[in-house]
């Protein structure tokens, strides 16, 4: 037993460790429809003209992820409750890591038939009836988008990350992340329901900035170009456009 | 001649030129007819775009106008606040949007609803839920469009049904802030398809989620419509519509044209389909099985054209057919009649071109031929005055100039085929063909030819006995021995001298007298 106790900690000392490095930070220029909290566009979007138009208060839910780090080791699986109330869910992202569990809870009146559309083996349409729950194992890395077929703009993205080293992306658009360990790593952003940007970038125990600019938009998001004016309320916003008497 | 085959050729060639263009012609123009329903079916799905652009704009301003109205402001910000009961806010709304807009379905509204700063329900007007109320629709991206300040339209499907919404915010009375939310709804269902196709003139069917919902055709005879736009999902999300499709409808077969709903509904595999006929098949039994009569009137097909070109064609013809042949073989035929009548020795060869040149040369050689062997024979003419049978007779005088001449026209005929025989002497028509002989049984130590030989010359005998009395002729010591012999003996040098098989003896009329004729038979 005397010999096991000093080996065990022998052990532990002779696995390589990863180096703690320094802060992956950066800015990430969301797509547009992202960030004007408009992700299906009609023909027309007009300002009131009247009283000045309110920012979004939807978050972007725009995810950096850095995975392919040698070392490191996934969040451990755990259980989250996404509450769907009305036509809103909250929160509307969530980061898990694999074999982790999302409780999809309907507080409203509505019915919904949520799946993830893009894998419907993982996740078929199921109907959510009000006062319902719904549990869903989500066991391999990845990003899911789980929708409502019925009202799509009900949309939850589920990105399960086999590395501990993600961040938010906050409204103007920066994200850190520190503690990332030296090496080479896979950098991802989703936003808008998808990967939107993936680069391999080398961490070398300083700190790294990155500004990703050009984040793709949504397959299914609408150009709104040519219709209405430049919006002149709200520039950050690039289609916010137009007014109206 | 030449000219005839020049023009046969021609027209044969005119002919084939005219079925190759006939059966080729129907696939490119087809295919062309097909090009231009698809450049209509294009031109339809922009018309129907702009329609759509139009329609989202109307139904933004009439919502805008809705909510500029005090009443509907005042309730909606006591609900937005929090004062008040919101069943009687719900009532104050309802009325109030009822009294605004009386004839929802006139103005084909399907529904409206008001929401308050929160997103939450306070009343709706028109559909089947219009008593219920609190809900809250804030998630939905064009109510938080319209909290935010903005007009906007969109598309939704749910429930099996597509809903062009258009949305505004309701502003306080002060209008210094949003108190509140307004959308409308148009159902975009058969009625619309209806109104599509009225305005578009072209068939129209809407998809949702994998299924026909609304289609001016029978939706069950398009139930592998959404399979169809499926595999085309690429071309829609770059081009925003697909190209003209063709889609076979049981015996139909059709052109579509796809195109994604905006708006969440995009989603939801929204789309419209325009849809047109497919130009018929281009083998030839389908367009005549879609000739009409229409088609075959004056006005439609050019009858008197081709009329003209079908009679200058025959005319042509008939004309060559007259100069190059029936006029040289009338002119050939007088001719030979006329040699026939002795007006001449030979035929003018030279005027003939071609086969009937060739024609008449040979019969002039054939008459040359036929001269010099008659010159050099032993004509029945050579009987001396004191020979018997017939001395001083036609038979006997005068024979040699009678049997030479009489022997040219009767040599033609086996002579030149197919030319035709000149007319006969009016008692003796010359013939090739035995005269029938009377059947006796042949004698013994004789053959057959030779009794029959012996039967024509007694035929000939009596015939010329006979002829001889008509014309008042002495027939004294004209005996069937010496006639015989004579005859035997002119038969013999004539077949040795044409290498004939026999000779054949006709009796005829000449100048009162009654003379013999012979002829050569091969």
């Amino acid at each position: 037993m005397t010999s096991l106790r000093t080996l065990v900690p022998l052990l532990l000392l002779a696995l390589p460790l990863p180096a703690v490095a320094g802060t992956v930070k950066g800015t990430v220029r969301v797509p547009d429809n992202v960030r004007s909290g408009r992700m299906n566009q009609g023909y027309w979007r007009l300002e009131n003209g009247n009283v000045p138009v309110r920012p979004s208060t939807r978050k972007p839910g725009t995810i950096v992820v850095l995975d392919g780090i040698s070392g490191t080791h996934a969040p451990p699986p755990k259980t989250v409750t996404v509450e769907i109330a009305g036509l809103g869910a909250t929160p509307r992202f969530v980061v898990i890591g694999p074999g982790s569990v999302v409780e999809f809870k309907n507080t409203g009146k509505i019915t919904h038939e949520l799946s993830v559309p893009a894998d419907e083996t993982l996740m078929p349409i199921e109907r959510l009836n009000p006062g319902t729950f719904r549990h869903q194992k989500f066991g391999v890395p990845g990003g899911y988008l789980v929708r409502c077929s019925e009202y799509p703009s009900l949309a939850i993205s589920v990105i399960v990350v086999d590395s501990p080293y993600y961040a938010v992306v906050d409204d103007k658009g920066a994200f850190s992340i520190p503690g990332v360990p030296d090496g080479k790593a896979n950098l991802k952003v989703w936003a808008g329901g998808h990967w939107a940007h993936e680069e391999s970038i080398e961490t070398n125990g300083k700190d790294l900035s990155i500004r990703i600019e050009s984040a793709k938009n949504q397959p299914e998001a609408k150009d709104a170009e040519g219709q209405g004016k430049e919006g002149d309320s709200e520039g950050k916003e690039p289609d916010s456009k137009g007014s109206a008497e | 001649m030449f000219l005839s085959k020049i023009w046969f050729i021609l027209v044969a060639l005119f002919a084939g030129v005219a079925l190759s263009i006939a059966l080729t012609a129907p696939r490119p123009m087809v295919q062309r007819l097909q090009e231009l329903e698809g450049q209509r079916l294009d031109r339809a799905e922009y018309a129907m775009e702009q329609m759509l652009k139009v329609d989202a704009h109307k139904w933004i301003d009439r919502v805008a106008r809705l909510g500029r109205d005090a009443v509907l402001a005042e309730a909606l910000d006591s609900a937005s606040r929090g004062s008040g009961e919101l069943g009687v806010q719900h009532r104050t709304v309802q009325v109030r949007i009822q009294a605004l807009l009386p004839d929802l379905a006139g103005a084909g509204i399907s529904t409206i609803v008001a929401v308050d700063a929160n997103g939450r329900v306070v009343a709706r007007v028109g559909g089947d839920d219009d008593k219920s109320f609190g809900e809250n629709i804030g998630g939905a991206e064009l109510i938080d469009d319209a909290l935010r300040g903005y007009l906007s339209d969109d598309v939704w499907g749910a429930g099996g049904r597509l809903l062009r919404v258009a949305g505004a915010p309701v502003l306080s009375k002060s209008r210094d802030r949003i108190v509140g939310a307004l959308y409308v709804g148009a159902e975009t269902g058969p009625q619309f398809a209806e109104r599509l196709k009225k305005n578009l003139d072209v068939d129209v069917a809407l998809l949702l989620k994998g299924k026909v919902i609304a289609s001016t055709i029978p939706s069950e005879v398009l139930s592998g419509l959404p399979d169809m736009v499926e595999q085309h999902r690429q071309d829609i999300d770059n081009l925003k519509r697909t190209p003209a499709l063709p889609i076979d409808v049981g015996n139909e077969t059709y052109l579509a044209v796809a195109a994604p709903f905006p708006g969440q509904a995009g989603l939801q595999k929204a789309y419209y389909v325009l849809i047109g006929k497919k130009p018929a098949h281009a083998d030839m039994r389908s367009l005549l099985a879609s000739t009409s009569a229409r088609d075959l009137k004056w006005g439609s097909f050019p009858w008197i054209p081709l009329l003209v070109t079908i009679l200058g064609i025959i005319a042509v013809g008939l004309f060559l057919q007259r100069f190059e042949v029936e006029g040289p073989m009338q002119r050939l035929r007088a001719e030979l009649r006329s040699l026939v009548r002795l007006d001449g020795a030979k035929l003018d060869d030279h005027k003939y071109g071609g086969g009937f040149g060739g024609i008449a040369r040979d019969v002039n050689a054939a008459l040359e031929h036929v001269s010099i062997a008659m010159s050099g024979a032993h004509p029945l003419g050579s009987h001396g005055p004191g020979d018997a049978p017939a001395a001083g007779s036609a038979f006997a005088g005068g024979g040699e100039s009678h049997f030479a001449q009489a022997a040219r026209p009767a040599a033609g005929p086996p002579l030149i085929p197919g030319l035709g025989a000149p007319p006969p002497p009016a008692f003796a028509p010359p013939s090739d063909e035995p005269p029938a002989a009377s059947p006796s049984p042949p004698a013994y130590g004789t053959t057959a030819s030779e009794q029959d030989e012996d039967g024509h010359i007694r035929d000939v005998y009596e015939q010329f006995l006979a002829t001889k009395k008509e014309c008042g002729e002495p027939t004294t010591g004209l005996t069937l021995e010496k006639f015989s012999q004579r005859l035997h003996d002119n038969r013999a040098a004539l077949m040795a001298k044409h290498d004939c098989r026999t000779v054949r003896f006709t009796v005829y009329v000449k100048e009162g007298k009654a003379s013999l004729r012979a002829t050569p038979v091969k």
